[in-house]
């Protein structure tokens, strides 16, 4: 039978020790990373601890990093590890990443539990109002468009391979934020403009990624927690929640863009900040910045704000025209969309 | 978690829910096709009458009508109160949600998520645990119930993380915690599925109820086991043997693929037996999804096409997938009543004050000999939150309890044997040894030599563990002691479901005697209780529910689809 050599990041919770350990174990056809764990466990070193239970990637407890991934173990073929393996052919595995670590495989995931709450990721029904007799009719167009992000596991592999939650842990993450996103989207809910008005205001919402596409990559399920949290970057904006640095920032960057044809960096940073008395303390927080910049001579050459030769500008103009197009295409369908719901709500 | 929800509707009492892993990892996630409710969303036939003669029919009569009656009566109203809460539910066009067929179920009648239906409805009711904040101690293990003269005090638990034993102190305890399928080769439950809390009742003096009853899904991959949900053969799968033919024509020809669960299983393991398997192993039979065409499958039955990808290699909208029986569904359990109460149903029915019980883990019994499918995700919704308005209005006029340092005592001998031991066995390898032999003699077909051997290999397995040992000796997150306890639930229930099916002289529902191959109602119309002797477990039988309220019983008949 084939053998396999996986390095495995161990820590000691006595020593507070952290380690790797090799082990090498026979492997069968269509064996996962989790049996092989397994194996490793049950017949050479039971001291080796991980989390795990249903062994069909719907429980989300197996979430962990292999050859620096975030991936469920039960899910990852070691065919399909091998051949992302090190140029010695051994497979590393260790625990998910922006959590502590507790023993070996296994980690705090408090933090990132506790997201789904501050994200208020349950349904608000309209208060004060009894619910249908029978179910609220709801459109299999809305279903549709939001079901892909109700299949989180809440494994935490896009948290872990999150590069925003490495720096800033008070970012609510790609998972929280897909399941607010899921609420927000859900014609059921009643709250959708307080939902969008607390995740583009709120630290640690939705402006704070920087997309990356890491949790896309990421997920087990279908979730596209990225392309969720730009959704509702989109919502919150034509929803008129615009005053903060995020919406301010995208439209800045939009509007330098469309004028010059290119990226417009002397105004970026005030227009982003906005101008009001409370922006003073930031706009003051990026003058060291600025006067690294001046002395490399970097801020002069954005100063000159150089714009792009006329036909780009052109190309440029006629680019940002198409999508406009393809906006309100979009929205006329989200207009009828609105009208059969209505019609499919009289008929109930 | 229904039930925590009905109990924290009183701001008064204090309740929280303790689990060996966090709420949104449990096994009822992994339910996939579907729960049943007689919504007539897709049908104008349906009524809850019907649903209670499937499911009575379905149960091989072994359901106690009772139970049944209340299951089919009250689903309607259980599937809209989860959709208010936000479950996300699949719609038709018109937005009403959808249906579809299932298994023994006369009618479409399978309210749906995808094929991730499990995973919505937990999903929702943490949602709503959140929203109402009750307390969770998530990696918490419970290790002994604590009753004293019939009245339940509390349990004795582990802290997984810090590895500290604790008793709570609690006038109403209820466990939900979920079958014993770990003890076969080939299943599809989940590692934590090892029937804690039916041993820990067990032990506590309270008997258990039809163990025998086991119930084998007929399409688990190859293999592994790994659950391939009905939902496949609901939406047009076929089944086919190595001659290419749709055998199920020549068992039950009036529903094919979409006949009951045992029966679909015994017809492939007859064909497996008979020597018309697929593959170089012939252990397994084909299902064959092409026939629902790629669009269709992709839409409603994504986790079966990933699952057949990603732990068998195989593309089913292009090729058949090997299929084979795995144990799925306990149907035995904690005897508890309609309201969650648990009573040693013999003994002039008489409860265990305090202590509840419902879902997988219990045996309420609406299942019977063999549970159709869906009906199991509605059994936890439907009686958990009847257990929980019962606890709501029960648990307030109970004595306080009496707990002490000594009832740890069990607990703390049984840790520290494994932990500070010198055994020479090494736990993995009883559990495998265990595994192997429970399929291969417990299995979908049973007969008395087998049983016989079965039941002393049990005992020596029981013997060996009795010098098991684990490598770590730690008190953090010692998963390696967490095994072998586990292990030892496993060797004591396992021993009761051989005992039971030895016992039981007859074929019924999932119980299925090559030596007795039909039906006794005479001799065998009754439930099993299994009472914890010094020796061997006593069995008891108790009388099958024949009274629903609402309507004449279904009159016993012969079972054909």
């Amino acid at each position: 039978m084939p053998q396999q050599t996986f390095r495995l990041q161990r820590h000691d919770p006595v020593e507070n020790r952290s380690y790797e350990q090799e082990f090498t174990t026979d492997v069968q056809p269509g064996q996962t990373v989790l049996d092989a764990l397994n194996d490793i466990r049950w017949d050479q070193d039971g001291t080796l601890s991980l989390r795990m239970s249903c062994r069909h990637a719907i429980c989300g407890s197996c979430a962990m990093k292999v050859n620096g991934s975030s991936m469920l173990a039960c899910k990852t073929q070691v065919s399909a590890a091998q051949s992302r393996a090190g140029v010695d052919g051994v497979i590393t595995v260790g625990p998910m990443g922006n959590q502590t670590v507790i023993k070996d495989l296994v980690v705090d995931v408090d933090g990132f539990m506790d997201k789904f709450e501050q994200a208020r990721t349950w349904l608000e029904p309209p208060e004060g109002q009894e619910p249908p007799t029978r179910e609220y009719r709801q459109a299999k167009e809305n279903f549709d468009h939001w079901a892909h992000a109700s299949t989180c596991i809440h494994c935490g592999a896009c948290y872990s391979d999150c590069t925003v939650a490495e720096v800033d842990d008070k970012f609510l993450g790609p998972a929280a934020l897909a399941k607010a996103y899921r609420f927000v989207m859900d014609d059921r809910d009643s709250t959708k403009d307080e939902r969008l008005k607390m995740l583009s205001g709120m630290e640690g919402g939705i402006w704070d990624c920087t997309r990356c596409y890491m949790c896309v990559q990421a997920c087990p399920k279908d979730v596209l927690p990225m392309d969720a949290i730009i959704e509702l970057r989109t919502e919150a904006i034509a929803a008129g929640h615009v005053n903060n640095n995020g919406s301010r920032h995208s439209k800045a960057f939009a509007g330098g863009v469309k004028k010059r044809g290119r990226l417009d960096e002397a105004t970026l940073v005030p227009l982003s900040l906005g101008f009001s008395p409370t922006a003073i303390p930031a706009v003051l927080s990026y003058t060291p910045g600025a006067i690294r910049l001046l002395r490399s001579r970097k801020l002069i050459e954005a100063a000159k704000r150089h714009a792009a030769p006329k036909q780009a500008r052109r190309e440029i103009k006629r680019l940002f025209e198409q999508v406009q197009d393809e906006k309100q295409h979009h929205d006329l369908d989200a207009e009828s969309f609105a009208a059969l719901h209505e019609e499919a709500n009289k008929t109930h | 978690m229904r039930a925590a929800l009905e109990v924290a509707e009183d701001p008064t009492l204090d309740v929280a829910i303790l689990t060996k892993v966090h709420p949104l990892r449990s096994h009822s996630g992994a339910a996939q096709g579907g729960i049943a409710a007689s919504l007539n969303n897709s049908s104008d036939e349906d009524s809850w009458d019907l649903h209670m003669y499937d499911t009575v029919k379905g149960g091989d009569y072994l359901v106690d009508q009772n139970a049944a009656e209340i299951l089919s009566r009250e689903a309607p109203e259980n599937i809209f109160e989860l959709e208010h809460m936000g479950c996300a539910f699949s719609r038709y066009d018109d937005g009403r949600i959808a249906q579809r067929r299932f298994g023994g179920h006369t009618e479409p009648r399978a309210v749906y998520a995808a094929d991730r239906t499990g995973h919505a409805l937990l999903t929702v009711l943490f949602e709503q645990l959140l929203k109402r904040g009750v307390k969770v101690y998530s990696e918490w293990y419970a290790l002994d119930l604590i009753v004293k003269d019939d009245v339940c005090q509390g349990l004795v638990v582990y802290d997984i993380l810090s590895g500290q034993l604790e008793t709570i102190a609690a006038r109403g305890v209820m466990f939900a915690t979920g079958g014993y399928g770990r003890a076969f080769r080939v299943t599809t439950n989940a590692f934590a599925s090892t029937g804690d809390g039916v041993v820990m009742a067990y032990r506590a003096g309270v008997p258990l109820q039809d163990m025998e009853f086991v119930q084998f899904h007929p399409t688990g991959l190859q293999g592994s086991g790994i659950l391939l949900s009905e939902a496949a053969r609901g939406e047009g799968a076929h089944l086919v043997n190595s001659e290419g033919d749709r055998f199920m024509e020549r068992y039950a020809a009036g529903r094919m693929e979409l006949a009951p669960r045992d029966i679909v299983a015994r017809a492939e393991q007859t064909e497996i037996d008979e020597g018309r398997g697929v593959t170089d192993l012939k252990d397994s039979v084909f299902m064959d999804l092409r026939p629902i065409g790629e669009e269709r499958i992709r839409y409603a039955l994504p986790s079966v096409m990933h699952l057949a990808k990603d732990f068998a290699g195989i593309d089913s909208l292009k090729e058949p997938v090997p299929i084979q029986p795995t144990a799925h569904y306990s149907m035995g359990g904690i005897p508890s009543d309609v309201d969650g109460q648990v009573r040693y149903k013999d003994r002039d029915d008489k409860p265990v004050v305090g202590f509840y019980a419902a879902g997988e883990c219990s045996c309420v019994s609406v299942h019977g000999a063999n549970r159709l499918g869906t009906n199991s995700l509605l059994e936890a919704v439907v009686f958990g939150r009847r257990t929980g308005r019962s606890i709501r209005e029960q648990v307030g006029d109970l004595e306080p309890t009496r707990v002490t340092e000594d009832d740890m005592k069990r607990a703390v001998a049984e840790i520290a044997r494994f932990r500070d031991g010198d055994g020479t066995e090494r736990v993995g390898a009883i559990r495998s040894d265990l595994r192997d032999l429970m399929t291969e003699k417990c299995g979908v077909f049973r007969a008395d030599a087998q049983l016989t051997e079965c039941l002393n290999e049990v005992k020596d397995l029981q013997g060996r563990f009795g010098s098991a040992a684990i490598d770590d000796r730690g008190t953090t997150f010692n998963t390696d002691l967490l095994d072998a306890i586990e292990l030892g639930h496993m060797l004591e229930f396992s021993e009761l479901i051989v005992t039971g099916a030895l016992a039981r002289q007859e074929s019924r529902g999932g119980h299925a005697r090559h030596d007795f191959p039909t039906r006794d109602d005479e001799k065998w119309f009754k439930h099993t209780l299994a009472y914890r002797d010094e020796d061997a477990p006593r069995l008891e039988y108790s009388e099958v529910n024949m009274v629903p309220a609402y309507r004449d019983p279904y009159p016993l008949e012969e079972r054909k689809y």
